[in-house]
C-alpha cells in the first residue's frame, strides 16, 4: 500500500502550461458580466414599469372610489349616456373599489420595499 | 470581491484547480480546462456569497467538484482521456506517460468520490478536513473513500502490470 502512495504522490497529473487560460476564462467572465448587467437592466425596467402601473392603478382607484362615495347617484334613475353609466357602476361596486384600492396600495408597498433593498437604476 | 481580487486569487489557485479536474476528468485536460473555466466562471458571479467562513481554495475545488458533477449527469462518458491516451503515436510515448496512462486508466474505474477523494488527499495533498468540505460528506466517509479507494486502484493497477 505504500508503494502505491508513493506511486500517487509521485505521479501527480501534470497541467500543461497554458498561458491563454486566465485571459480565456477573463474573456467568459466579462461575457457573463455583459450578460448580468443587461438582465439587470431588464429587471429593472419591468420593476419601473410596474410601479408606474401600479402607481396610475392606485391614483384612478381612489379618484374612482372617491366619486362614488362623495358623488352617489341612484343606479335606476341615470341617464343612459356613458358617464352616468360608469358612476351609475361606480355607486353600485364601490365597497368592491375599496378593496381592490387597498390590494394596489399593499402591492405597491411591497415593490417599493423589495426595490430599496435591490436598487433600482432609474 | 473585486474582479482583481478574484482574479489574483485564482492565479494562484489555477494549477492546483485544474489538476484537480485533470485527475477527474481522467487526463483529458481540453476538458478539464473547459471545466475549470466553468467553475471559475460560477465562482465569480458568487462570489458576493462567498463569506470567507472556509479557505478561498476549498470554495473553488467545491465549485469545480460540483461542475464536474453536473457534466457526468449530462454527459455519459463515451471517449475518455485514457482512450485518446493509448492512440498516442509510439514516438510520443515514453515511461512518464506510460505511468499517467495506467494512473489515468486505474482512475478512470473508480467512483467518483473515490476519485475526487484520492486526487485530493494525494494530488492536492489536502487534509481529510479540508475533503470533507469540498465533497460535502463527513471526514470518516472520506476515511473509507479513500480506504476503498486505494485498494480499488491497487487492484486495476496490478491488472494492468500482470
Amino acid at each position: 500500500m505504500e508503494q502505491l502512495e508513493d506511486f500517487l504522490r509521485n505521479n501527480k497529473p501534470v497541467v500543461k502550461d497554458d498561458p491563454t487560460f486566465l485571459l480565456k476564462t477573463r474573456q467568459r467572465m466579462e461575457a457573463v458580466e455583459g450578460i448580468k448587467a443587461e438582465v439587470d437592466r431588464q429587471r429593472s425596467h419591468g420593476c419601473k414599469a410596474l410601479i408606474v402601473a401600479l402607481i396610475v392603478g392606485l391614483a384612478v382607484g381612489s379618484a374612482a372610489t372617491a366619486i362614488a362615495y362623495l358623488y352617489p347617484v341612484d343606479a335606476n334613475s341615470v341617464g343612459e349616456g356613458l358617464l352616468d353609466s360608469v358612476r351609475a357602476f361606480l355607486t353600485t361596486w364601490k365597497q368592491y373599489l375599496i378593496y381592490i384600492v387597498a390590494v394596489l396600495a399593499i402591492t405597491l408597498g411591497l415593490v417599493l420595499t423589495r426595490s430599496s433593498k435591490n436598487p433600482i437604476r432609474l | 470581491m473585486t474582479e482583481e481580487r478574484f482574479i489574483s486569487q485564482v492565479r494562484e489557485q489555477q494549477e492546483p484547480l485544474r489538476r484537480f479536474l485533470l485527475a477527474l476528468c481522467n487526463g483529458d485536460d481540453a476538458l478539464a480546462d473547459d471545466l475549470a473555466q466553468d467553475a471559475l466562471v460560477r465562482a465569480y458571479v458568487a462570489s458576493g456569497s462567498f463569506l470567507g467562513l472556509s479557505k478561498f481554495s476549498t470554495w473553488l475545488f467545491r465549485i469545480a467538484y460540483n461542475c464536474y458533477i453536473d457534466y457526468c449527469r449530462k454527459n455519459k462518458p463515451e471517449k475518455t482521456g485514457v482512450e485518446e491516451a493509448q492512440t498516442l503515436p509510439a514516438q510520443e510515448t515514453s515511461d512518464a506517460s506510460f505511468r499517467y496512462q495506467q494512473l489515468y486508466q486505474a482512475l478512470e474505474k473508480l467512483p467518483e468520490k473515490e476519485k475526487a477523494a484520492i486526487a485530493l488527499f494525494y494530488f492536492e495533498e489536502l487534509s481529510i478536513k479540508e475533503i470533507s468540505a469540498i465533497l460535502n460528506i463527513p471526514q470518516g466517509t472520506i476515511k473509507y473513500h479513500l480506504s476503498t479507494g486505494r485498494q480499488h486502484l491497487k487492484q486495476h493497477l496490478q491488472t494492468w502490470n500482470s
